[in-house]
C-alpha cells in the first residue's frame, strides 16, 4: 500500500517537474490569452460561499484560499 | 433585526466607497489612482439530512444560511490598497435546536454571525513585492474569533513567476453549551478557548502563452477545545450519551494544483485537485473541473463538477457504536467515510464598458456597475444530506477624480 502511494507520488511529482520544465519565457504583450477572466488562477468571489459550507461539511479543507481552520463555530 | 443589519452593511459599503471619493479629491495626488472596487455579494445555502451530530448522528440536520456580504478594495494612494470584508450569517438550524428538544423555539434555532476582515497591502512594483497585513472579528451567540495575518507576494522579473507566503492566527473563544440533559453534570472540557495557525505558500507559474498553474499547501495547527460541546455521542454499554470528545490538537496538510487552460476564444477549462491528510486519520482527494464557454464577447456561462472522498477520522463511529472505553468519541458523520457530488452552473456578464452608471449618496463621481455573476450549485453526500447552493456577486467600480 505504501508503495503505491509512493509510486503514485513519484509519478505526480515527476509529471509536475515536466511541466515546469516546459515553461516557456512569455512577453508581457503574449499574455493576452492568460489575462483573460477566466484564467485567473484565483477563486471566483461567490464560490468561497461554496468552499466555506464545504470545509463545515467534510474533513479536509484548505490549499485553495479557502478557511482552513478557525474563525466560527461552523453549525 | 435583519433589516438593521442590512442597512449596516449598505452604510458601511457607502462610508468606505466615500472615504475612496476623498482620497481620490486630495490635491496633494498628482498620479493616477486606480478605482475603488466594490463586490456585494450574496448566497442562500439549505441543506438537509439524517444524521445530526446534536442527537448523536441520527435526527434531522436541516439548515438555512443566508449571508450577505461586501467587499470594498480602495486605492489609498498609488501603492497602498485598503481591503475591508464584512458580512454576515442569518442561519436557523432543526439541528442545533434539539440541543435543547423540550423548548418549542429555543435560542439556538437561529443565530447570526457577523464578521470584519479589515486589510492593508503595499505593492513595491521597482521591487514586484507587494506585502500585506490584516485583522478579522467574527462574532456570534456562542463563539467570537479574533484573528491576525501577514502575507508576502514575489513577483519574477518576467512575470511570468510569482511565489506568496501568508500566515494567520485565530485566537477563538467559545461559549460552551451542553446538551440539556447533561447540564447539571459537571464540566466535560477543560477549556473554552481554540487557536489556530495556518501558514500557505503558493507558486504561481506561466507554463505557456494558453496555460498556467498553481501549486499552493497549506500548514495548520489547532489546539484547545475542537469538540463540540453540544454533540451528542452514543454508546453501546448505556443508554444516556455523553459529549463529543476530541483531541486537544490537530495538524492540518493540504496540497492543491490548479491548472487553467485557454482552448480556444469560446472555451476556458479550470481544473483543482487536493490531498488533504491530517493527524485525525482523515485522508482525502478533491477534483473539480470548470469549463467556462464564450457565449458572446462580455457573456459567459461556466458548469462545473467536484468530486471528494475522505477516509474517517479514527474517532468516528455511527450512534451507538462507540464503546466507554474509548478515550475519544464522535458521531459527526462529517468526519464519517464519506465522499461528495457537486455540480453547478454559473453565469457571468462583465461588458467592458460596464452594465450602468449612476451616483451614489456621499461619493461625488458617478459610480459604474460593473459585472454580475450567479452561480447556483447542488451537492449531494453520500450519507445521504444534501444541499443546494445560490449566490451572485454584484460588481461595482468607483473612479477616482484624479
Amino acid at each position: 500500500m505504501k508503495a503505491k502511494i509512493n509510486i503514485k507520488l513519484l509519478l505526480a511529482t515527476s509529471g509536475l517537474l515536466m511541466l515546469m520544465s516546459s515553461c516557456e519565457a512569455i512577453k508581457p504583450y503574449q499574455k493576452t490569452y492568460l489575462n483573460e477572466e477566466e484564467m485567473q488562477l484565483s477563486m471566483r468571489k461567490p464560490e468561497t460561499f461554496e468552499v466555506n459550507f464545504e470545509s463545515y461539511r467534510e474533513g479536509g479543507s484548505g490549499a485553495n484560499g479557502g478557511k482552513v481552520g478557525g474563525g466560527c463555530g461552523c453549525n | 433585526m435583519q433589516l438593521k443589519y442590512a442597512l449596516l452593511l449598505i452604510a458601511c459599503g457607502m462610508a468606505t466607497a466615500a472615504v475612496a471619493q476623498e482620497k481620490a479629491k486630495d490635491p496633494k495626488q498628482f498620479q493616477q489612482i486606480s478605482p475603488a472596487d466594490v463586490n456585494i455579494l450574496a448566497s442562500y445555502y439549505t441543506q438537509d439530512g439524517n444524521h445530526s451530530p446534536v442527537t448523536g448522528g441520527i435526527g434531522t440536520e436541516q439548515l438555512t444560511d443566508v449571508t450577505p456580504t461586501i467587499i470594498v478594495n480602495v486605492p489609498l494612494d498609488t501603492v497602498t490598497n485598503l481591503n475591508v470584508n464584512f458580512g454576515m450569517d442569518f442561519y436557523s438550524s432543526a439541528s442545533t435546536d434539539n440541543i435543547d428538544p423540550f423548548t418549542v423555539s429555543s435560542a439556538s434555532s437561529s443565530d447570526t454571525r457577523t464578521h470584519i476582515n479589515i486589510g492593508l497591502s503595499r505593492n513595491k512594483n521597482l521591487h514586484r513585492v507587494i506585502r500585506n497585513i490584516n485583522i478579522g472579528v467574527s462574532k456570534e451567540y456562542d463563539y467570537t474569533s479574533f484573528s491576525v495575518g501577514a502575507g508576502w507576494t514575489k513577483g519574477s522579473r518576467d512575470g511570468n513567476r510569482e511565489l506568496s507566503l501568508a500566515g494567520q492566527v485565530f485566537l477563538d473563544a467559545i461559549k460552551i453549551i451542553y446538551p440539556i440533559e447533561l447540564r447539571d453534570q459537571g464540566n466535560f472540557v477543560s477549556s473554552y478557548k481554540r487557536q489556530s495557525y495556518n501558514f500557505s505558500g503558493t507558486l504561481s507559474q506561466v507554463i505557456n502563452r494558453r496555460l498556467q498553474i498553481s501549486l499552493s499547501s497549506d500548514i495548520v495547527y489547532q489546539t484547545g477545545l475542537l469538540s463540540t460541546t453540544f454533540h451528542r455521542v452514543y454508546f453501546q454499554e448505556q443508554e444516556a450519551p455523553e459529549v463529543e470528545q476530541l483531541p486537544a490538537s490537530r495538524f492540518k496538510f493540504p496540497f492543491g494544483l490548479r491548472l487553467n487552460y485557454y482552448a480556444g476564444d469560446y472555451f476556458t477549462a479550470r481544473l483543482f485537485y487536493r490531498f488533504y491528510n491530517d493527524s485525525w486519520g482523515i485522508s482525502s482527494q478533491t477534483v473539480e473541473l470548470e469549463t467556462p464557454v464564450k457565449l458572446g464577447p462580455f457573456f459567459s456561462i461556466y458548469p462545473f463538477y467536484r468530486y471528494y472522498s475522505q477516509t474517517a477520522a479514527d474517532y468516528f463511529a455511527p450512534y451507538g457504536e462507540h464503546r466507554l472505553d474509548e478515550e475519544y468519541y464522535t458521531s459527526d458523520y462529517d468526519l464519517s467515510d464519506l465522499s461528495s457530488h457537486k455540480a453547478g452552473l454559473g453565469v457571468r456578464y462583465s461588458p467592458l464598458f460596464g452594465i450602468s452608471k449612476f451616483n451614489l449618496p456621499l461619493a461625488g463621481n458617478s459610480t459604474l456597475f460593473k459585472s454580475i455573476e450567479l452561480r447556483a450549485a447542488q451537492y449531494w453526500r453520500s450519507d445521504g444530506l444534501h444541499a443546494f447552493i445560490i449566490s451572485t456577486d454584484l460588481g461595482f467600480s468607483i473612479p477616482s477624480g484624479q
